[in-house]
């Protein structure tokens, strides 16, 4: 369990690095001009990031430790993490809802995450949250 | 804003510190100070009569650099981005990156090399010495790019108009 957990929450990352890797291609960092700036905070895009990123730290410690406490701390930031998520997506699907109507390089640098890599990511990151709190269960084991 | 301006500004102030007053520099000091420090009792090993615990402690020092050298390289990714690219400084910054990054997994291979018998009691043994010297070596390289980044290239140093701010003496018009 406590590998399967690990190997999902990779998956997941690897989305997430494209999905910011694109979000900063597009300028998210520095906004272009008025109107493409971008509905995600830094502080929420990053903050999201670094606290996954420290999450899965965490996980890999306690993969090779085996203390349980690790898995729940793991488990409580990703529960941030999701939080965070959430807030994103919620400020993503407006701006998915008009990428037909405006021209590309108008509009926030989010517009340009690919649908697929949204909704897997999203999945993959649940997948993660279930497995975790499975593994800090001690399901399985 | 020029380009020079730019890569003054932090891309999140609450995770990268506010404008003129960066993270990254204060959590660079815990990987740099654990593992000196972790040379120190190796080479002490070799020299006090029962070594075990500067062998022990050693390996201490290395995993809390490298879980320090982490968090100060997702803070200093930050900074990285706030750069604009293409120029020198950022070819700086991804070079003082990689190298860091190297060192890290340099010193994570030498935390698993140290740790099957590190509790025996004996100084630590040559092989994980040696790749300490050329980590902490290469570690100096990276560090000193990473002040070249901020003391020559300015990257999240406040402007010269708010330096001057510090030095108003008490004569002037102001």
């Amino acid at each position: 369990m406590d590998i399967a957990a690990l190997i999902v929450w990779i998956i997941t990352a690897v989305g997430g690095f494209g999905l910011l890797g694109t979000w900063v291609a597009k300028g998210g960092v520095r906004p272009q001009s008025a109107g493409s700036g971008s509905r995600f905070p830094p502080a929420l895009i990053f903050g999201h990031f670094l606290l996954a990123a420290a999450g899965l730290v965490l996980w890999l410690v306690y993969v090779s430790t085996g203390t349980d406490a690790l898995a729940w701390i793991a488990f409580v930031l990703l529960l941030a993490v999701a939080a965070l998520g959430f807030t994103m997506f919620a400020r993503w699907l407006p701006t998915y809802r008009t990428a037909g109507s405006t021209p590309a390089s108008a509009g926030p640098p989010e517009r340009h995450f690919p649908v697929p890599v949204v909704a897997a990511h999203g999945v993959v990151a649940a997948i993660t949250l279930v497995l975790v709190l499975l593994a800090a269960l001690n399901v399985g084991g | 804003m020029s380009k020079v301006d730019t890569g003054k500004r932090p891309v999140s102030p609450l995770l990268a510190g506010p404008y003129g007053h960066p993270w990254h520099p204060i959590l660079v000091t815990v990987p740099i100070g654990a593992w000196v420090a972790s040379l120190v009792f190796d080479i002490a090993s070799h020299v006090v009569d029962r070594p075990g615990f500067l062998t022990e402690g050693s390996e201490w020092l290395i995993a809390l650099g490298v879980l320090g050298a982490l968090a100060a390289a997702a803070i200093g990714l930050l900074d990285l981005l706030a750069i604009p690219t293409g120029t020198p400084a950022f070819r700086t910054g991804l070079l003082h990156m990689s190298l860091n990054l190297g060192v890290t997994g340099g010193y994570r291979v030498n935390f698993f090399w140290r740790h099957g018998d590190y509790t025996d009691g004996r100084s630590v043994a040559a092989g994980p010495l040696t790749l300490s010297v050329i980590c902490l070596a290469v570690l100096g390289v990276s560090g000193y790019l990473g002040g070249k980044l901020a003391y020559r290239y300015g990257v999240r140093v406040a402007d010269e108009a708010t330096q001057a701010t510090g030095f108003r003496g008490r004569t002037a018009s102001r």
